[in-house]
């Protein structure tokens, strides 16, 4: 196996700038995981533009991203030990033994745990990614346009797993990303589509003016709502130090959950929400023999936080390997190297190895600053949660209108990113999830180009789509990811029903 | 008629000299990039701002901005609407935005709403193949498109109407082919291109010079013919010229700049003033040459003139190719 | 208690209805796209027509079951959700004449207040982040901002 490439990413995540960058990530991360009102995808949305019109290379941007998503991994289980309330989506689990072991004032105990826990599970996950990343990168060249598009109709087909309860809103939710992705110059004719005669949508609607109006905007009116309903945040820690017994005893539980998790984040679709609820039943499953799950067994705590970090560096595999995203925050990324002109795929580790070596290496060395930060500074994350809504809100606007305003100098862009956000507020309102549209957005593009340059080489021959073996493949695994999810979670489901009756 | 026309321009210059010291420089000098950092535009504008401080000629750095969209559209709808008489602004343009006035894609404005000010530079456009194709020269090329002209993928880093698409009808037509039924594979840029010529998707790469250089060097593909009026000089001195080889075409793909229609003659005479001096620097060669440009000087009127005439030729040429 | 599921689900129809209207729309303007050619089969129409359909027919799914949706805000609260949006767009319009700084001044206070902080609270938070905000942007991180043009 060719490691090659690590050592040299190794060699740029260590440069003094994008150290200062991972680390200032991992703080910003650890900030925005511990905030229940806005989770990873949100502080990524945030400072994405702002990294961009910085001038930032696309190497240290993405390390910036990287830090950020799995600060908030860590950051996630603040909110849960201390509030009952996760503070993103990963972290939900952590709470039905994290909260308990707070009330009984060991607050500062469960903190280090799920900090070592975390650690545990960052480090398992970036040694797989790191064995994982260059085992597609042989099959660059064999990539066409024919070989892309099944590649995307691969993507969508994961998208399976994403369907949840209510399969017809994801999918409009994609169909909708999909055509915003159709506004602007046709990248084939040369025609303006849906521009509408502005020129600002010549280039069609800017990733960061949809992510952000998706994600900031409606996530803002969202907490407008939602403030009625005040938690209580539990503010003695008692000791700051885990006993050695604790840890002895979740050393196995944490190593076994790092895997589980790890495998789950590789498969696209399957985020952390889904690992940590599988490495917790497991754990409870394999190890409450007492039936101390649920009132604060240190193994509870360990088991999730294990898995959803583990499950952050997996879902880097699909992203890096294929260009695949296996989540909205990872279809994010994807989206930040495409504002740089880099076409994620297959042939990305060759062209661009201190991109994927240095995303890599940062998240070794993320792991280890996020360990730093998490253990003393725990404190200083704690009074985080106390920032009022009324100061925190208009911070959030803030930012969203100067990332997009300093993209474009432009006030037309903030008004857009405005209008989508309402048109988002709308939809999840009414149920629709906003990681579909963005899935849609990113893939769209690119999945239309390549069929018609498909289409094109071959003079309208649909049979170019078949031809190779990689799409053979790739149709064959198309069809088994359109199936299997849907069958994983319905198990996860029932799983779930039973550990949590709550 | 050649001496009268270097005798006016001798005296040009020297009014320019004599009034350009009475002229201040800009305040904030500026060069706005119409796209994202790292693309055309920004070589372009990275070209004047570090030269020019290099060389001395301006004392404070120039900022280099960015304004994407509409591969420039944007950029020129902002530089008519809002910095129309700002002498301290120069905005980066090449001949795809002078064909993209001529197609109407600028949005209400023509070649006129801005005062052209010089290019300090050009790039060629060339024809590619694999390195394992068995066509040697653009005769061959020509020969085997006609033998098989629905087998023939031509791929290029831009839509139908693009500088690269210009070309392979330039070669369709050649071949006594009608460009509408081309069958052209829009890519992303030349890296792009190069990929799928590598990974035998396409027979046929239109592109420009400095970025398909390197990889003819290394053996990854092989330049046919030069769009050039002579041969290039460096790694690409043996390479014919498509002149050469019998098709009249030349794509020169020039890096300029232009100002505000409401710039005060002083200001717009001290840029061109500045620009003539900065083209005579080592400095500024040096830099051209890091920037895999060509020589192609051509500053204040001459610039002009060849920017309208651009936009004319690109409107025959589009209506001849059906757009 | 039922009066809220019911009107939700009509929020759904309505929304349902909205797209379905989108689709329509979308898909009319798709075919109307004007190109002069193209070079591949399909052209610029295709796609955004088969999105249309798709679209079409999954909100036809979507109406007649349209699930769980939350209530819609009403009255004061709907007040202040509205209030957020017309703040910015005030700060927008403000930004380019009034400058950063003056223009997040003003979103920060009216937000903050519309949170539900007192008015004193809402202003010295809005200092706050007026300063701050311009300091990291401007100072720090030398992002284009707009000065103003009123004062100069």
């Amino acid at each position: 196996m060719n490691l090659e490439y690590l050592w040299g990413g190794f060699s740029v995540a260590l440069t003094l700038q994008n150290l200062t960058i991972g680390f200032i990530g991992c703080f910003i991360g650890t900030m925005v995981g511990a905030l229940p009102a806005i989770g990873p995808i949100n502080g990524i949305a945030l400072l994405l533009p702002i990294a961009y019109t910085m001038g930032l290379p696309p190497e240290s941007t993405m390390i910036l991203l990287a830090s950020i998503y799995c600060g908030a991994e860590y950051g996630g289980r603040i909110s849960s030990i201390l509030l009952n309330v996760p503070g993103d989506a990963g972290a939900v689990m952590s709470a039905i033994d994290g909260y308990p072991l707070a009330r009984q004032g060991r607050a500062g105990e469960a903190l280090m745990l799920s900090g070592l826990a975390s650690f545990v599970g960052g480090m398992i996950g970036a040694t797989g990614l790191a064995l994982f990343a260059p085992l597609l990168a042989g099959l660059a060249t064999g990539f066409g346009p024919a070989e892309y598009f099944v590649l995307m109709v691969f993507a969508f087909a994961t998208l399976g797993s994403m369907v949840g309860s209510q399969p017809v809103k994801t999918l409009i939710g994609c169909t909708l990303g999909l055509m915003l992705a159709t506004v602007g110059l046709d990248a084939t004719s040369g025609a303006y589509r849906f521009t509408f005669n502005e020129p600002e949508l010549g280039d069609g609607i800017e990733f960061v003016v949809l992510v952000i109006g998706l994600f900031s905007i409606s996530e803002a009116l969202i907490i407008l709502e939602n403030q009625a309903s005040g938690f209580t945040v539990i503010r003695q820690l008692g000791r700051m130090i885990a006993r050695a017994d604790d840890i002895r005893k979740s050393v196995g539980t944490a190593l076994r959950s790092a895997v589980m998790g790890f495998v789950v984040g590789v498969l696209p679709g399957a985020g952390a929400s889904v690992s940590s609820a599988i490495a917790y039943t497991t754990a409870k499953r394999l190890s409450d023999t007492e039936g101390t799950f649920g009132k604060g067994d240190v193994r509870g705590l360990a088991a999730p936080e294990a898995a959803n970090n583990a499950t952050a560096c997996g879902a880097f595999v699909p992203m890096l390997t294929l260009g695949v995203p296996g989540s909205g925050t990872t279809a994010v990324m994807l989206g930040a190297l495409m504002l740089y002109n880099i076409q994620p795929g297959p042939m990305l580790l060759t062209e661009r190895p201190e991109i994927v070596g240095g995303l890599v290496a940062s998240l070794f060395i993320g792991n280890i600053l996020l360990l730093i930060l998490n253990l003393p500074l725990v404190n200083l994350f704690a009074r985080v949660l106390t920032v009022p809504n009324w100061l925190l809100v208009p911070g959030i606007l803030v930012l969203s209108i100067v990332g997009v305003y300093s993209t474009h100098a432009s006030s037309f862009s903030v008004l857009l990113m405005l209008g989508i956000g309402m048109v988002g507020w709308l939809l999840r309102k009414l149920g629709f999830d906003m990681a579909p549209i963005i899935l849609g957005f990113v893939l769209g593009h690119v999945m239309e180009i390549n069929l018609r340059n498909a289409l094109a080489i071959s003079g309208g021959d649909i049979s170019i789509l078949f031809q190779s073996k990689i799409s053979l493949v790739l149709w064959v695994l198309a069809a088994a990811m359109a199936a299997l999810p849907v069958f994983l979670s319905r198990r996860a489901k029932k799983r779930l029903k039973a550990t949590a009756p709550a | 008629m050649m001496k009268l026309k270097t005798g006016a321009l001798v005296v040009g210059m020297l009014f320019a000299a004599l009034a350009g010291n009475a002229m201040a420089e800009p305040a904030k000098p500026e060069c706005l990039a119409g796209a994202k950092p790292g693309g055309g535009f920004d070589l372009t504008c990275r070209l004047a701002a570090n030269s020019l401080l290099e060389a001395k000629l301006i004392s404070k750095p120039m900022a280099v901005t960015y304004m994407e969209g509409g591969v420039g559209a944007v950029a020129y709808n902002h530089v008519i609407g809002k910095r129309g008489s700002d002498g301290n602004l120069i905005t980066a343009a090449s001949s795809g935005s002078a064909l993209l006035i001529a197609q109407g894609k600028f949005g209400q404005y023509d070649e006129n709403a801005v005062r052209w000010l010089g290019a300090l530079g050009a790039d060629y456009g060339v024809l590619v193949v694999a390195a394992d194709s068995p066509i040697k020269n653009l005769g061959e090329l020509i020969e085997a498109y006609k033998a098989n002209p629905s087998d023939f993928a031509i791929a290029g880093g831009g839509a139908v109407g693009s500088q690269d698409w210009m070309k392979g009808a330039i070669l369709a037509k050649a071949a006594g082919q009608d460009p509408k039924s081309m069958r052209y594979v829009a890519l992303e840029g030349g890296g792009a291109v190069l990929t799928a010529l590598e990974g035998g998707h396409v027979k046929v790469g239109s592109g420009d010079a400095a970025e398909m250089v390197q990889h003819h060097t290394a053996g990854k593909v092989r330049i046919l013919a030069v769009m050039s009026p002579e041969r290039l000089p460096g790694e690409l001195a043996e390479v014919p010229t498509a002149k050469e080889q019998g098709v009249d075409i030349e794509w020169p793909v020039w890096r300029g700049y232009y100002v505000g229609k409401d710039v005060s003659d002083a200001d717009y005479n001290w840029w061109v003033d500045t620009l003539n001096k900065l083209a005579e620097t080592p400095e500024f060669k040096k830099e051209r040459e890091a920037r895999g440009l060509y020589e192609f000087t051509l500053i204040g009127k001459d610039f002009d003139d060849q920017v309208k005439s651009d936009v004319a030729r690109f409107k025959v040429l589009a209506k001849e190719a059906g757009m | 208690m039922s009066d809220k599921t019911k009107s939700t689900s009509l929020a759904g129809r309505v929304g349902g209805v909205c797209l379905l209207a989108l689709a329509v729309a979308y898909g009319i303007g798709g075919s109307r796209i004007e190109y002069a050619f193209a070079s591949d089969p399909l052209g610029p129409r295709v796609m955004p027509v088969a999105l249309a359909i798709v679209l079409g027919i999954l909100c036809l799914f979507y109406l007649r079951k349209p699930g769980i949706a939350e209530a819609f805000p009403t009255g004061p609260l709907l007040v202040k959700t509205l209030a957020v949006p017309t703040l910015i767009i005030i700060a927008v319009l403000l930004l380019e004449p009034l400058g950063f700084a003056a223009s997040i001044f003003i979103l920060t206070a009216g937000v903050g207040w519309v949170f539900g902080a007192p008015l004193r609270k809402a202003l010295i938070g809005a200092a706050g982040h007026a300063l701050l905000w311009w300091f990291v942007f401007s100072w720090l991180l030398e992002v284009y901002l707009p000065k103003g043009t009123l004062f100069g």
